[in-house]
């Protein structure tokens, strides 16, 4: 009876402590584990610890993880578990790879401990700008990559099938790196808009990938809009290019007097004398003349100012819609792309 | 009919007004012609005709142009025994262009007849009225021309009784080019004193000028 007294008394107590555990934020959590360490009950601590880091992605901040992480690395490293302290530092630097330790929290030996790991542990954080505008010839997107130690990366902008747009670079990497991509494939020409990525593979000793950075670019393509072009000329503002032909009645008139005057000359001027018949060429002339200019005189009269003033108006015309037209085909040939950077996502190498 | 009707005639032809008239201009022609000479008298008449060549040169300042011609040629009887001649004529007129359509010409117009049996020569001093209508733009030109002389003489007895004469023809000049043609009639009349005689002259002109400002 009082085995079971005692079993019910402990349950109870196991399942309080539970409920308490349960109740505590995931931040709270790694306060407390953080407390057990510095009260220097590394056991305690690496239990609080390894239960907080073992929370999901989602629950935990990367700040709290990789602070739940250091203080796990330093505890387990007290307990003489120097193993699992490397993995845990190993693990803060996959999340973090510019994660500096604090000298004057920990001790030579855990920041000692902490260096040897970054050496061998191969990692790249990514940072871009949340959107870029590229505008004009020049723009680029800004990629700085800081890495953990000196290892060589390939950096390349892939299309979603995950075939490659644009190699960026390939080679070694020691501190930190910037890259600038100007939102254009290999040809040159702009991509269409679609989600790309962005991969950072890094290579280990013996040339394969380890781990890849992947973080998607969306990018959105826009053409400028082109000019409206000049509206046609309104026929009001062209003057009148001919007048209305004449009847032609005074060229007939002066041709048929010219006719006349030549049949009459011989008796008016040489009286008796006989008239040559070779003047009848010229009358024939006359009438001739009469014939083209009462044709010539009913068709309309073209203004010649009024031409030039009309044609030096339509040419001021085709002159701007040219213009335009050349504008326009300048505006086709900008692209302007918006690259809106999204979250990086690690891919560990199998 | 006489010259009275010619004013008349000229006042017809008459264009408002002119576009080829130019301030300044420099030109010569070359002509060919056919005259046909006719000669009357009591006792009866002769007929020649042929052909003759005719130079002319014109230089204008507005209002005053000076004309400066020679021509010759050859006559042979149409009819009869007349004898064949030469004629020769040359000719310098000043002329003064009121308004752009009428030119008054004035000056010294030698005639002769060089034949085997000796050479008729004539001496005139003639007024002339000039007219100008365009029939088609400024391409076609229709002219005329009256004259009559205003002092004449003739080393034939008995002398001279006066002259007279016109001239009706085109003018075809292109524009944008220095070149124009000519075809006109013209016919003309001298008398000797007492009737003894009358001597016509009438010619078809085709002629080719070459002339710029």
């Amino acid at each position: 009876m009082k085995r079971i007294a005692l079993a019910l008394a402990v349950a109870s107590f196991a399942t309080a402590l539970t409920a308490a555990a349960r109740a505590q934020t995931p931040a709270e959590r790694v306060g407390r584990g953080v407390r057990a360490y510095r009260d220097l009950d590394y056991d305690s601590a690496a239990v609080i610890l390894r239960a907080a880091v073992a929370l999901p992605g989602t629950a935990l901040a990367d700040s709290d993880r990789v602070r739940a992480l250091v203080y796990l690395g330093a505890s387990e490293l007290y307990q003489e578990h120097r193993d699992s302290a490397a993995a845990a530092f190993g693990r803060v630097l996959r999340i973090d790879p510019r994660y500096q330790i604090d000298q004057l929290i920990f001790p030579p030996e855990v920041t000692g401990l902490f260096q040897q790991v970054r050496l061998v542990t191969r990692a790249v954080a990514v940072v871009v700008q949340p959107l870029t505008e590229l505008r004009i010839a020049g723009d680029a997107v800004s990629i700085w990559l800081y890495a953990t130690t000196f290892h060589p990366v390939d950096v390349t902008i892939r299309r979603p099938n995950g075939a490659p747009l644009r190699a960026l670079y390939q080679g070694g990497i020691s501190d930190s790196l910037q890259l600038r991509w100007d939102g254009r494939a290999l040809d040159g020409t702009p991509p269409d808009s679609g989600r790309y990525l962005l991969q950072v593979d890094s290579r280990g000793a013996d040339g394969h990938v380890v781990r890849s950075v992947v973080l998607p670019l969306d990018v959105a393509r826009e053409r400028r809009d082109t000019l409206p072009l000049p509206a046609p000329l309104n026929d009001s503002l062209f003057r009148p290019e001919h007048v209305p032909g004449g009847t032609g009645l005074r060229q007939v008139l002066t041709g048929l007097i010219g006719a006349a005057a030549v049949a009459v000359l011989p008796s008016v001027v040489a009286g008796r004398a006989s008239a040559s018949g070779d003047r009848l060429v010229v009358a024939g002339g006359f009438g001739i003349a009469a014939i083209l200019g009462f044709q010539a005189a009913r068709r309309p009269q073209p203004i010649p100012e009024n031409i030039a003033a009309n044609r030096a108006l339509q040419l001021a015309w085709q002159h701007e819609v040219d213009s335009v037209h050349a504008r326009n085909v300048a505006r086709g040939q900008e692209v302007r792309l918006l690259i809106r950077a999204g979250a990086a996502r690690v891919v560990e190498a199998q | 009919m006489n010259l009275r009707v010619l004013p008349l005639l000229v006042a017809c032809l008459a264009p408002p007004r002119l576009a080829a008239q130019v301030p300044r201009y420099l030109g010569v022609d070359l002509s060919l012609s056919r005259p046909r000479f006719q000669s009357t008298s009591p006792a009866g008449g002769e007929r020649l005709s042929g052909f003759a060549v005719s130079e002319r040169l014109r230089i204008v300042l507005r209002p005053v142009s000076l004309d400066i011609a020679y021509a010759q040629g050859r006559l042979t009887a149409d009819t009869g025994n007349a004898a064949a001649r030469d004629i020769v004529e040359g000719s310098l007129f000043v002329a003064y262009r009121p308004v752009p359509w009428l030119a008054l010409k004035t000056g010294p117009h030698l005639r002769a007849y060089a034949a085997p049996g000796g050479t008729e020569r004539w001496a005139l001093w003639e007024g002339r009225a000039h007219v100008d209508a365009p029939i088609e733009g400024g391409e076609w030109v229709a002219y005329g021309e009256g004259w009559m002389a205003l002092a004449s003489s003739v080393n034939v007895s008995p002398g001279s009784a006066g002259a007279r004469g016109a001239e009706a023809g085109l003018t075809l000049k292109l524009p944008q080019s220095p070149l124009w043609a000519r075809l006109a009639y013209v016919v003309d009349q001298a008398r000797l004193k007492n009737n003894a005689r009358t001597e016509s002259v009438q010619s078809v002109v085709l002629a080719i000028g070459f002339g710029g400002r």
